[in-house]
């Protein structure tokens, strides 16, 4: 009780306060995870969509997330052979 | 890290959820890292990561324990340093993934790296005995298995035990949570039950702690929180692994036994 007394007149913040915010960055920090399932989705989307404009070498496309301290970065590579002469309907 | 002893694996194991083997993975390792030793825990709770955030370091990771044995990244990039505990290093579970990403002969290979550059290298294993176990005991060279005083907590125990048994690896016990209030009232079993019940070595007593809380509220270590009888015997528990054997254990009392004690010594009481 006395503890808890001299804690408010010191201004220390309550450890449950101290609780909730680390919990607030935790949730959004694990949300930002990409999982090997997702990828595998990603690459044969991206394979996909690309290939409708360009002829690639499907096997040398290459894609990873890329992580440091402060930022993650999708990091697409892939060799084109050529562009396709066909028609887009416009958008 | 030539002519240096290899490192030791150590699984903190249950079968049962929730008895405390985050908390003592925790706990043990940053006592065994303050003890001077080079101390890796490894959170294996693949996909409901816990141990990142009881140790406060949750804001620290890039790289995750399916990184690092899948050869994504190097050992010492998945190794998150801990700034106010010198030689402790997490390696923390990854979020996203299944348990069944990794296999047990991955993580033998693991297990094979970690003990060149650790003395210790405490593995969080999940609940249950199922892929999740499997991968954390992979490597082990010797187990812990925590366990509440209380019915299926001691059943499950039991049920590991014979697991670990069939990988001769000889598990110690690690008995949490304990209320001595009810201990002395009869009311919950009393470690001497479970020694006899689980036939296993014992080699550690935690009580029930307002401070486990109050650390897992704030990230600050338990065994650094001053007056903390769990933070106390979770330290007593890593001299005891350390080789200090004539650590005693120590029985978890009511503050009232304690004065009953003093108090028959001056000849009052009963
Ligand atoms: N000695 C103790 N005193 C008070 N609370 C405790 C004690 N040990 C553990 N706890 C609390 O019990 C809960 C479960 O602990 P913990 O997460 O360490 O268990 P676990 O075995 O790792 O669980 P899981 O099986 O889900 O991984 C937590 O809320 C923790 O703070
Ligand atoms: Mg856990």
């Amino acid at each position: 009780m006395f503890d808890n007394f001299f804690r408010k007149v010191l201004g220390k913040p309550d450890s449950k306060d101290v609780a909730k915010k680390r919990l607030k960055f935790a949730l959004i920090y694990d949300k930002l995870e990409v999982s090997d399932d997702v990828l595998t989705c990603l690459h044969r989307d991206m394979v996909e969509v690309i290939s409708r404009y360009f002829e690639i070498d499907k096997d040398a496309f290459k894609m990873d997330i890329h992580h440091s301290e402060d930022l993650s970065a999708l990091v697409v590579n892939t060799p084109i052979i050529k562009a396709k002469r066909k028609k887009y309907p416009a958008v | 890290m030539e002519g240096k002893a290899e490192g030791k694996v150590i699984v903190i194991t249950s079968g049962k959820g929730g008895v405390g083997k985050t908390t003592a993975t925790a706990s043990i390792g940053a006592a065994l890292a303050l003890d001077g030793n080079r101390v890796a825990v490894v959170d294996m709770d693949i996909g409901l990561r816990n141990l990142d955030v009881v140790m406060g370091l949750e804001n620290r990771i890039v790289f995750n324990v399916v990184d690092a044995v899948k050869g994504r990244c190097k050992l010492k990039q998945a190794a998150i340093r801990d700034r106010r505990i010198k030689n402790l290093y997490l390696i923390p579970a990854s979020q996203s993934d299944n348990k069944d990403v990794l296999s047990p002969d991955e993580m033998v290979q693991f297990g094979e790296k970690m003990r060149k550059e650790f003395d210790y290298i405490l593995m969080d294993s999940p609940a249950g005995i199922e892929q999740g176990f499997e991968n954390s005991v992979a490597s082990a060279d010797e187990a812990l298995v925590v366990c509440m005083p209380e019915v299926s907590s001691v059943r499950d125990a039991d049920r590991v035990i014979g697991l670990l048994y069939a990988r001769s690896i000889t598990p110690k016990l690690v008995v949490n949570r304990i209320i001595p209030e009810m201990v002395e009232r009869g009311d919950m079993l009393s470690h001497e039950d479970m020694v006899e019940v689980l036939s296993i070595e014992l080699i550690g007593l935690v009580q029930v702690d307002d401070h486990v809380i109050i650390s897992t509220n704030t990230g600050v270590p338990l065994v650094l929180q001053k007056g903390s009888k769990a933070g106390d015997a979770f330290r007593r528990i890593a001299m005891r692994i350390n080789g200090r054997k004539d650590i005693p254990i120590e029985v978890p009392q009511t503050e009232g036994r304690f004065w009953k004690k003093i108090g028959s010594k001056f000849g009052l009481g009963k």
